[in-house]
Order: structure tokens, then sequence, then C-alpha cells
């Protein structure tokens, strides 16, 4: 468990939309630092899309992402999509209106609305275009209260450091502090490009132009991740699949990142391959520090890595709690179905194994009480209405 | 237990440019109907090659050394390419582990699902009227042979028994297919009235129109002399009128009158569903050959069924079954009669193989007239195939070409080896040292396969006495039931026509069944248009829709999510226990592997090192491979660092001399490295190839992780049981 209590991310009320598939739906949670925090679901769920929203693969819908309390994304869609409805609806309201009395207090009702939206649109996007601005600024006096006393009676080579160091800075990003891990490590690396070029490309994006630097740095992270520095020089395809995924993961971690977005890290390898990599992960943990987002199917594995999970389903958070207390109390019957389908390596209980089926229509009336993310304990939270909430808090009981 | 598959000393290697690959080294198993045999290990242990190996889809570098795979009687190594279409898919089908790789990206998913099976539909029907008509020809040739003895009279009344046969068999066939299509039609509409109502209850009822119209149908489909009768003008009323309320319906909002229909319907059609079967063999007999021509009035279907086996056996299927007795007999006297003639046969011509040197023209004269006699002994009546007659002429012939052929070869590779042994002869003498070692000549051992040749023969000889001693516990009467019962089968085979609406029918219920929502959307999807898990189940689907025999799962479910896994797995469970379906299912997940297998193989570089029955291999496990492997995985309860498996697997162009996990075996002794180490066999069932049982080997307990496990899981199942 994190003894940490900064939130290092935080994600609210997130929503992607792909034309009318509601991919990601009004899903929040948080992420102390130094934690691993699971997501699960069945495929087609939302969690991929929920990783890569975060790291600003895909524009969001609507919601906010806070990345250390600073707003890295926010959804200007809905924003647009509300002025525009109201736009719309006045149109038609206006048409039937009786007297011009409540024409104007239509026309008003819907200025308003605009006038709001187009506030918050500009609030966001003010927020976007300085979230890196602050953050570089930040950096950069870092490096000038660094370099400043030695510059006095500086050689050139300190001098050339300082520069490379001040560009460096200037063009740092926050979302630079998040990296991913892909599942499938075979074409998630360029078959083009040697590992050195690879692992150092980010390196060369934020603008590291010292090769030695570079160097130096790349057979540092591959010596970490278990590989060594004669393999820096070879292409993807002389790497079995364990090896591409170690170098998928140096990749990320030459970043130097505080937030590393694995998903399915592991799903695509096998078991023996499996058990070194996520011990790899582990040890990387403890010794950077580093905080993840564990994107995975394999509730073994999540159980095994993550200090909190989030159960998702179609899109929605159905259920949020510590692994410990997630698998001793399963509360949402979507998180028991998914339970009772583990496989255990013990023929005799698999073979009387009884799977719990989950109809979400036949479990749950949302008819009029519509259900919404509650705290049914300390630190478990469930997706349920009033009804449910108190069922499942004397089931805690 | 009957075996489905024997596979014997399979080898299998890879030319690559690197050099020989050697994939599997040797491996034997058998597999038998209703069974699944589990196959572990890490990639590249093999074990996928076995696979392919078994639906001879082998890669086209891929050389088979040796060893066999027999199934139905026949060596799937030896057989040409046409006759393995007809098994391929059909008999033995596969489900990939890459689905996007085994879809065709520009046809459609209903399309590819439908494809297989209205082929399949088409060359089932050809075969099965070939296998009737054959059989049938048999049966009706050794009864005139055996009862009728040259009497023209007795032949021709007993040919036409035949063709009476053939003849009601047809009618009982249109009558029950009548039936099933009712009766399934019925039952289908219940559910889907069922489902309907109770979305209706919670006022979530989507695609209304095209539901509607389908309980039409379906309610229409079920009217039938044995399913839906007395009530069947209500049903037709209520059918009609139901899309038409429904509509109104939609546009009111009130469905009082729309659910008043349904269950009006569903009252009628769960009534139709409890009535009794009616004996459609017996019926079809009476509605064929009594002159009226229509059946008797009588109260329930029970006495019906009874008046009509009457009529049956009283007219027909006593003196068919008594006379089809006979020409059992017979044609095993015949039988018996051959075996004694191929076994003095082949003792005569063993002496040929005896000789020192053989050669080729006797030899080769020899085998031909053997496999002749051979392949004469087989019984036209005997609907079992018997492996080793059936294989005996292309096993002989194989070592008769390895013989001559190794002859050519030797004579070649001596040649080599003394002219290169004399260049570094001479290259030593003028005192330099040379570069590199003349490799050693790699001969054949003709002795060798000349003693397999004899081997064979003998077997085949000690088989045929084995045959005759066991004549007199052979039992006709089940016999014959057995033989009508087998044409009664192929005849369905025949009748059952797959057209392209049964197919898309069927298709809609196998993806319902695999888990796919809106079927009736995705059939018209192209396989770009799912997700991977999504795949995946379109191709078991493919892959259950042929109905196979042996199915092989390939890694089905690694790509997929816990609840469809299970899904999956249970919908695989449940078509083995329905259909007695024979599977081998290759996966590394060992979880899935308690779920699912019976017997489990594991293996390591190309060689099975452990084989025994889950409870062996997860309570009992005996290999340090497969104690790595099960301690490399987590459990629910594990918080521990994992035992990983250091390094990786050897490289198999040169494998290791002793036994191939020594290098990453944390338990290896000093012999491991040297010798390879034999199976031990721990019980009946189990096996494995450690030097850890030899007897002089120390005594080591499996790692704690693994230990811990097994207590932990007696105590989970110890609650269980309880609670």
């Amino acid at each position: 468990m994190s003894h940490n209590p900064e939130t290092l991310l935080k994600v609210e009320h997130l929503c992607q939309y792909f034309g009318f598939n509601r991919a990601v739906d009004d899903v929040s949670f948080e992420i102390k630092k130094g934690e691993v925090f699971g997501l699960v679901g069945e495929s087609g769920c939302g969690k991929t899309t929920t990783g890569r929203s975060i790291i600003k693969l895909y524009d969001i819908t609507s919601g906010n992402i806070y990345y250390k309390g600073i707003r890295i994304s926010a959804g200007l869609r809905s924003y647009y999509q509300d002025i525009a409805d109201a736009k719309k609806e006045y149109k038609e309201k206006v048409a039937l209106a009786k007297s011009p009395e409540q024409a104007a207090e239509l026309k008003r009702h819907m200025e308003e609305i605009v006038a709001d939206r187009k506030q918050q649109i500009a609030l966001a996007k003010s927020d976007l275009k300085n979230c890196d601005k602050e953050y570089s600024k930040k950096l950069v006096a870092e490096v000038k209260a660094k370099y400043e006393p030695l510059l006095a009676n500086a050689t050139d080579e300190i001098k050339k450091e300082y520069r490379n160091e001040l560009r460096k800075a200037k063009n740092a990003k926050v979302v630079g502090q998040i990296q991913m891990i892909f599942q499938d490590s075979g074409s998630a690396l360029d078959p083009r490009m040697t590992v050195r070029e690879i692992i150092s490309e980010g390196l060369i994006i934020r603008g590291e132009r010292d090769k030695k630097v570079i160097d130096q740095k790349v057979y540092e992270m591959l010596e970490m991740v278990g590989l060594v520095r004669e393999h820096a020089s070879r292409y993807p395809h002389e790497f079995s699949g364990g090896q591409r995924q170690r170098i998928g993961i140096a990749r990320a971690i030459i970043m130097n990142p505080e937030l590393i977005i694995a998903d399915e890290p592991v799903s695509a390898l096998d078991v023996s391959i499996q058990a070194q990599v996520i011990n790899l992960m582990n040890d990387l943990r403890r010794n950077l520090g580093l905080t993840i987002l564990f994107v995975a199917h394999d509730l073994s594995v999540v159980k095994y890595f993550s200090d909190r999970i989030g159960v998702m389903y179609f899109g929605k958070l159905v259920e949020l709690a510590t692994s410990e207390e997630l698998f001793k109390n399963p509360l949402h019957p979507y998180t028991r179905s998914l339970l009772s389908a583990i496989p255990l390596p013990d023929p005799i209980y698999e073979k009387n194994r009884k799977r719990i089926a989950y109809e979400p229509l036949v479990e749950h009336d949302y008819s009029v009480d519509k259900p919404s993310l509650r705290e049914i304990s300390p630190g478990h939270f469930v997706q349920c209405n009033d009804a449910e909430f108190e069922k499942y808090q004397k089931m805690l009981k | 237990m009957e075996n489905k598959l024997h596979v014997k000393n399979l080898t299998i290697s890879f030319r690559t440019s690197n050099g020989k690959v050697q994939a599997v080294r040797g491996i034997d198993f058998d597999l038998a109907k209703g069974e699944t045999l589990a196959i572990v290990g890490e990639s590249g242990s093999g074990k996928s090659v076995t696979s392919k190996a078994v639906l001879g889809i082998l890669a086209g570098n891929s050389i088979v050394e040796g060893g066999e795979i027999i199934y139905d009687g026949k060596d799937l190594l030896k057989i040409p390419e046409d006759e393995f279409h007809k098994i391929r898919g059909d008999k033995i089908a596969m489900i990939f582990q890459d689905p996007m790789s085994s879809l065709n990206p520009i046809v459609k998913i209903g399309r590819q699902l439908t494809e297989a099976m209205i082929l399949k539909g088409k060359a089932r029907q050809r075969e099965s009227r070939l296998t009737f008509n054959a059989y049938l020809k048999a049966l009706n040739d050794r009864m005139v042979q055996g009862i009728a003895k040259g009497d023209a009279s007795v032949a021709g009344a007993l040919t036409k028994k035949c063709k009476d046969f053939d003849a009601f068999e047809y009618k009982h066939l249109a009558l029950e297919g009548a039936y099933n299509v009712a009766f399934s039609a019925a039952s289908e509409a219940i559910t889907e009235i069922d489902s309907v109502l109770f979305e209706i209850e919670k006022k979530v009822l989507s695609d209304a129109a095209y539901r509607m119209k389908n309980i039409k149908s379906l309610s229409l489909n079920s009217i039938n002399d044995w399913v839906v009768c007395a009530k069947a003008d209500q049903l037709k009323e209520c059918a009609e009128r139901l899309p038409a309320e429904a509509k109104t319906a939609r546009k009111t909002g009130d469905y009082t009158e729309t659910v008043a229909i349904l269950n009006t319907l569903k009252a009628i059609l769960s009534e139709a569903v409890t009535f009794t079967q009616p004996n459609f063999f017996a019926m079809g007999y009476y509605l064929t050959f009594c002159p009226e021509k229509k059946l008797p009035t009588m109260p329930s279907v029970e006495e019906l069924n009874a008046y009509l086996r009457k009529y049956l056996d009283d007219n027909f299927m006593l003196a068919f079954i008594a006379d089809a007795k006979n020409a059992l007999a017979y044609s095993a006297d015949l039988f018996y009669k051959e075996l004694l003639e191929a076994i003095a046969f082949l003792k005569q011509n063993r002496t040929v193989f005896e000789a020192s040197a053989l050669n080729k023209r006797t030899v080769l004269g020899a085998y031909k007239a053997m496999a002749k006699e051979v392949i004469e002994t087989i019984d036209p009546l005997n609907t079992v195939k018997d492996s080793l007659v059936y294989t005996f002429g292309t096993g002989l012939h194989t070592e008769i070409e390895k013989y001559f052929g190794g002859i050519v070869k030797n004579e070649a590779e001596t040649k080599r080896y003394a002219k290169q042994k004399a260049k570094y002869d001479r290259i030593v003498a003028k005192g330099k040292t040379p570069n590199g070692e003349v490799v050693p000549a790699s001969l054949t051992d003709l002795e060798l396969v000349r003693q397999n040749m004899l081997h064979q023969i003998d077997r085949l000889i000690a088989h045929f006495e084995e045959l005759i001693a066991a004549r007199n516990t052979r039992d006709y009467e089940a016999e014959t039931i057995a033989l009508i019962d087998f044409l009664k089968a192929n005849a369905s085979g025949v009748v059952n026509k797959v057209t392209k609406r049964i197919a898309k029918a069927r298709a809609l219920k196998l993806m319902d069944e695999v888990g796919i929502s809106e079927p009736r959307k995705r059939y018209n999807q192209y396989p770009f248009e799912f997700s991977g898990g999504m795949l995946q189940r379109i191709v078991i689907a493919i892959a259950l829709a042929a109905d196979p025999d042996i199915l092989i799962c390939d890694e089905p479910t690694t790509a997929l999510d816990v609840t469809i896994q299970a899904r999956i797995l249970e919908l695989i469970n449940n078509l083995k226990r329905e259909r007695q379906l024979s599977i081998i299912f290759i996966t590394h997940d060992l979880g899935v592997v308690a779920n699912m297998a019976d017997r489990i193989a594991v293996m390591y570089a190309g060689k099975i090192v452990e084989y025994g029955t889950a409870e062996d291999i997860f309570y009992h496990s005996a290999h340090p491979y497969t104690w790595a492997l099960l301690s490399s995985m987590p459990d629910l309860d594990t918080n521990e660092k994992l035992d990983a498996i250091p390094g990786t697997p050897p490289n198999m162009i040169y494998p290791p001399v002793g036994d191939a996990f020594a290098a990453r075996n944390k338990y290896a002794m000093q012999i491991d490295f040297e010798r390879q180490p034999p199976m031990f066999k721990i019980s009946d069932t189990h096996y494995a190839a450690t030097w850890l049982l030899h007897p002089d080997a120390p005594k080591i307990d499996p790692p704690k992780t693994i230990l811990d496990r097994i207590a932990r899981m007696k105590e989970r199942r110890g609650d269980t049981h309880e609670s």
C-alpha cells in the first residue's frame, strides 16, 4: 500500500464517445503517487480507451483529467454539443411560442447556456494551452537556479550543458511525464529502427542532442530491464516476445516518467516470460518509485500486482476498492461474476466451479432510481442506486 | 475406452537457413473418445507443431522424419492430400490462436460462417449416400451368398427386403425431419417469447418488428401433426395478428394486448412440446407398406407407438434382423477363413525378408502380394475400421523404400567420408593443423530397418491370431443392431440437407452461443469491424459449426478476458459431453488446463517430459519443468516474488545431449547434462522423464510455493464442501 497521500492523477467524469458508441461513460477515479492501480473488465469495456485518453491519444468528449493538479485534458466536444443543442431547441420552440415575451424568455435562456458553455470552453482552452507553459516555466526556473551560480566562471562545456538543459526545459510537456507500455510489443516497435534508435527516440524529441549522453542512458536502461549493451544495435525482429516487451519498457522509463500506463503488458507472453516481465516491472516500480495504471484482464496477475483495482463494465466503472477488499468482499454482481470466472490451477475445484452469470437487466432495476458511484465503506466504491446502496452496506456488516 | 487418435514416435524437423531445427523429437500419446488431452509447454516446445501435424498443415519447410498418426485406420502422415480434404475441418477441426490470420478480411463474417456448413452439408450428403449404399449392398450380397446359396427366388426376396428397408427408411427420415423442424421451432419460439416478454416488462424492447415477425414464423413453423395439431387454428390466428398488434402497441405504448397474445402463444407451444414423440421408424414402415396408407386412430401416442412397433416387427423387422444376423455370421466365417489364409501367406512371405541381403525385385513382389492379401481380409460389414490392416501396406512400403534408399545413401556417404578423411590425413601428415574436422559418415542401419519390416509383419500376424482367438466372444445380435443403427445414421445424413437458410439460422444460433451480442447485425459485418475477442469467438463458432470428431484448440482463449474465456470453455466442455468430442487442448495457462483436461502432457524442447491425469500433474507433479511452470504463475494468494524460469529454451538446431531442461533447472545433476532420462513410471497413468525419479537419485521435494498452493487449494475445497 502507498503511504504517500499525494494524488498524482485525477480523472473526473471522463466520457469518450465514438459516434453512438459510449466507450467510456462518466468514469472518475484518482491514482495516488507510488501505487499500482489496476483496471479490469472484459474486452470492449473501455479500459484501454481510458488509458489512451489519459495519455491524450484521443481527444476526450467531456470530463477533465488532472495531473498533479494541472488540468491536462478537458472535453470540449460536450460543450460544443450543448451549444448546438440549445440553439436547435430554441429554434424549435420559438416557432411554437405563443407570445413575444415567451419568445424573448426562450432566447434569453438559450443565450445564457451558450455564454456559459463558451466561457467553459475558453477556460479549458487556456488551461490546456498554459499547462505545458507553466510546467516548462517551472523547469526553466529550476535549471536556471542550478546553473546561475556556476555560470560566472564557467567553461564552454558547462555553458553548452546549460544551453542544452535550458532548451530541454523549454520544450518540456506535462504529458511527457506519463508513458505507455503497449500490449503487442511486436507492432509497437518500428521494425526499421535499431533498439538504440527506438529507446532514444523520446530523448531526442525532448531535445537531447549529446550522443554520449544518449548512449549512456540507453545502455543504462538496457541493463536495467535485463538486456545487454550489445542488443542496442540490433533490430526488433531479432528478439523474442519477452525481450521485445523489455525494450518497450526501456523506451518508457528512459523518459524518467512518474506515471506509466501499462496496457496489457504481459497478456501476449508465455507463462515463464510473463513471470520475468512482472518481476521486472515490480523491481522497477520499487527502485524508481513509479506509479502504474495497469490495464489487464488476467485477474490473478492484476491481484498480484495492484494496490487498488477498478472494475469496468460497458464504459462504466462499477466497483473500485483495494485489491484485498475487492477479492474478499466483491459487491457489484458483475464483479462477483468476474471473480467466479477466474481459472485456478486446481482440477478438482475447477470441475465443480459454478460460474455466476451477470444479466444487468435482471440484476438491477434502474427504471426509476438512477445509479451512481457511491462509497459503501471507506475506499470501497460501487455503482448503485439507493436500494442497492442499503443492500450492499448490509452485506458488508 | 475407444481410442480415436494414436500418435507414435512422431519426429518432425524444420529446414532453416541456419540448419535443421528439431521441433518434435519422438513423442507418443493417444486420445480416447470423449477425452480432453491438454498439451502444456512454452512457445517453441513443439506443441503447436504436433497439432499441426495431426491436421496435416505443417509449414512447407517441415520434414516428417518418422512416426505415425493413426486416425480411423489411416496414417495421417502418409495419406494423399485428396484424402486429407475429407478429414480436415470435417472430422478434425482446429481453433487457431490468432483469429485475424485465420479469417478472410474481404468476406463478410456471415458468409465465412456458413460457407463451410453448406459445402460440408453437400459433401456429407454425398459421403453418407455412398456409405449407405455400399453397406446396404454389401449386406444384400452377403445375405444372398449366405442364405440363398444360389436359389434365385430366395435371393430375389432378400434383395426386395433390402430395397424395402431403403424405401421406408427414407419415409421415416422425412417424417422425423419434419417433426424436428417443428419441435425446434416451437422450443425456439418459447425462448424468444420469454425474452420479449421480459424486455417488455423492463421497457427495453429492441428490434421489435423483426422479432415479432420471427415469433410469427417460428409459431407457424411449429404446426405439425405431432407438435401443434389440435390448436393449430388458434395458434395461426394469434400469430397472424401479432406483428400488426405490436406495431400499434409501439405507437401507443400500451403493450397489454401484445402481452396477452404472446401468453396465449406460449401456452399453446409449451403444451405442444410436452407431447410424446411417436416412433417414426415404425410409422415410416406402416405408411409405406400398409395397404390403407393411413394411420389408425388411437387414444394416445404410446398406444400408437406400441401398435406400430408390433406391426413393423411382425411384418418386417424381426425377419430382417434374423437375415442380417445370418449374413453377418456368414460374412464373419468368410472373414476368419481369409484371416487364416492371410496368416499362412504372411508367414510364407516372411522368409523373403529374413535373408541377410534383400533382393529388391523379390521384396517388392512379396510386398505387393502381401498387401493385396491383407486388404482382402477386410470384412465389408464391419463398421469399425482396423487401423493395423489399413496401414500395413503403406507402413511396410516406407520401410522398404528406406532400406533400398539407405543402400544408395550409405554408399555415397562412405565414399564421401573416405575422400575427406584421406584429405585430412594428408594435411596431418604434412605436419599442418587442418581447420575443421571430418563429419563422420551418417549411415542408415539396414539391419534395423529389416528388423522393423519383420516386426511389422509379425505384429500383424499376432493381431490376426488375436482376432481369431476372440472369435467365440463375438455377439452377432448386438453387431446386427449396431449395423442397422449405422445404416440409419448414414441415411439421416443423406436427408438432412443444409440450405442457405438453415445455415444462416444455425450460424446466428452459434454466434449467440459463443456470446456475440446482436448476431443479426454482426452477421453482415467484416472481420475488421470486430475486436480481437469477438473475432476469436467467430473462429470458435466456425470450428464448432463443422461438428467435428476431434477438435484441436491451439491457445483458443489466450487473448480473451476471463468471463468470455469461462463461457467458451463451458461451451467446449458441453459440446464435448454432448457429442463425445475428443479434444486436444494446447495452452500455457494452467488454470485453463485444470478446467479442461482429463489428461495432461507437458512438453519441453520437442519431448513429452511428463504425462498423467490432471490430478497427477497438479497434485503430484514430478518433473522440475512442471514445477517451474506451476510456480511461475501467480494465483490469487501469491504475494512473494514469482519464480520465473531463468534463461530461454535451448536452440533446437543443436539439441542438448542430456536432459534439454538441465541448463535452466536448479535441481539438475551431473547425469542430466550427459544422458537423456527415460520415461519413469510413477503410477499406471503417470509418467515423467527426469533422473530425479531414478532409485539412486537424491530425494527432492517439489518447491515450497507448489506445496503451499496445494495445501491452500485443499483448504479452499474443504471450505466449499462445508458451505
